[in-house]
This record gives structure tokens, sequence and C-alpha cells, in this order.
């Protein structure tokens, strides 16, 4: 999958426009990066990507980049 | 407690029975000398708990309860084998923690098979003639989340508000057959999941254990209720959900 590809399955996740975010967004910028959103984000990668997101590693994303290097 | 129970040589089938509340009940019930009948899916912790118990008197099937169609045949073959049921206990609880964009309806279908489907086919099955005794307790365990809103957990809330409605209506349709129904509704309660949810919460304190003034629950309240209900000292109560929650219902 390309990165483009996670972003549009990110903003989708999490109910933001398509075309806001890229790889150096700053989590700390987007509004909408709540805990809803990390739920979102947990349920994703196991879905999508088949990976278990713990709530330390979410802790250490501070840009969309670390997530799209997570999802792999 | 042997005694005013009462619960000695009783057949009692415990499905979720190889962790958390279900482990501890297990554990309590081998004590007062009943004869188990424990499900569990997980192969590695049902050996664990047949170490710890022996299998002189009970009986461990490693099974998923959402083969709706092999539990007919589970509960025949249980009953060939070790004689009528006196009383079920339910302890699977499948979690679900999902935002409603992401609520997708084979999730929701995962949760209710698990949760509420594969309930109601035990029940319908033990509850055929010739399958369990007169008294036949059944307690489900519930959760506050059938009762109380929040965010995230829409599908695991229904299922569980789900099985406590349908244990109202059962709860009048089987008490001609000396058949009883309860569920006992956990709030925070000190188990392998809740461990996983502390350890996910990143340090922050859980909204839910702040309300409940008695603090978190430990294995054996719970299953000290269940128990209870288990036994004919429990006759005059059916249909209920029995909150068990250190004071969150009420807070």
């Amino acid at each position: 999958m390309t990165n483009q590809e996670k972003i549009a399955l990110l903003e989708d996740a999490l109910e933001i426009e398509s075309g806001t975010l890229n790889e150096s967004t700053l989590l700390s910028d987007v509004a909408e990066y709540d805990s809803m959103a990390k739920l979102s984000l947990i349920v994703l990668c196991d879905e999508e990507f088949s990976k278990k997101l713990t709530g330390e590693q979410i802790k250490e994303f501070k840009t969309v980049g670390d997530i799209l290097n997570f999802m792999g | 407690m042997k005694s005013f129970l009462n619960l000695e040589g009783k057949l009692i089938l415990i499905t979720g029975a190889s962790a958390g509340i279900g482990k501890q009940l297990a554990i309590q019930l081998n004590q007062c000398g009943a004869r188990l009948a424990l499900i569990g899916s997980n192969q590695g912790r049902l050996e664990s708990l047949k170490n710890e118990l022996g299998n002189a008197r009970h009986t461990y099937i490693h099974f998923d309860v959402t083969q709706l169609d092999k539990i007919p045949n589970l509960i025949q073959t249980l009953v060939e084998g070790e004689g009528p049921i006196t009383g079920y206990v339910n302890c699977v609880g499948m979690r679900s923690r999902r935002p409603l964009n992401l609520l997708t309806s084979e999730h929701v279908q995962e949760i209710f098979t698990s949760n509420y489907f594969s309930f109601l086919e035990f029940i319908k099955n033990i509850c055929k003639k010739k399958n369990y005794q007169s008294g036949l307790s059944i307690v489900q365990i519930s959760s506050i989340a059938s009762e109380r809103g929040a965010p995230s957990v829409t599908a695991y809330a229904g299922s569980k508000a789900a099985v406590d409605a349908s244990i109202r209506c059962l709860a009048k349709e089987l008490a001609p057959k000396g058949i009883r129904l309860n569920s006992v509704v956990p709030a925070q309660t000190n188990t392998p999941i809740f461990q996983e949810l502390l350890a996910a919460s990143e340090g922050k304190p859980d909204p839910t254990l702040q309300r409940q003034f008695l603090g978190l629950g430990e294995p054996e309240d719970v299953s000290n209720l269940i128990m209870f209900l288990l036994s004919e000292r429990s006759r005059f109560i059916s249909g209920h959900a029995l909150p068990i929650d250190g004071g969150f219902l009420i807070n």
C-alpha cells in the first residue's frame, strides 16, 4: 500500500477532509486527533495491517509519517 | 459457606471458564464439591486450570462458543456422560471498543454472536427435557455498559443489554419448568482484561473506577454472588440484573 493510500485510510477513519494530511503533518496540529481518533487508529491498524497498536506506541507518534511507518 | 450453599455434587456448566471471573468461580465451586463442565476457547489456559483443579470430578471442553451449530451436540454429549445440568454460568464477553464510523455490521455481528446468540443457543439446548434438573439456575455476567452510556462501547453494550432483556423474558417463560435466570452486573473488576485496559490507559485515572466508592472489585466479589444465585438459597430471585459494582450505579 502506498503512503497516499494509507493517508486516505487515515483521513477516512479520523473523519478528516481528504487531502488535509501529509507525511510531515504534526499530530499536535490536527484538531481531530483526540482520544476517539486514537481508538479509530488502533482499529485501523488491527484490521487493515494486522498490527497491534498500544497506548505506549501511540504516545511516541509525533507526525503522520510516524503512523505510516508503523503501518509498514 | 459450603453447607449454606449446598452445591456438592451439582453439575455446573461454565462457558468462558479459563480466565478472570469464570476461573475464580470454577476454583470456588470446586471447593464446594460441585461437578464442573468447563468450556474455554484457550487450550493452554484450560490445561492449566485442569492441572489446578484435577479431572476426577470435572470435564474440560476446548470449544469456541461462536460455533453455534455445534452447541446442540456438545450439550447432548455432556448430559449423556455426566447427567442433567443443575447450573449454567456464561462468562464469555468479547470486548469491543469502536467509534461509530468503524462499527461495521460484520463487527457487530461478531460481538453479538459471541455475547448473545451463543448464550441463547446454550440455554435453548440446556433447557430441553432430560438435559436439566428442576431447580436449574442460569447466570450471565452482564456489564454496567448495558445500563450506562459510554463512547465507543456501542456494540458491547448492545450485546449485554440484549442478554439482560432476554433474561427477563425467559425468566417468565421458563419459570413453570422450575428454571431461574439472572445476570450479575459488575463494574470494574480486577481481571486480566482490566489490567490490559489499565496498561493501555496511558496512566490516566479510570473514570468508572473513580465512581466506585468501594474501590476496585476482585473476581471473588462477583463469583460469590454467582454462587449464591446458583444455589437454592436464591430460589426467590429470577429475571434480575443484579449490580455488583462497588457503588458505581448509585453514584
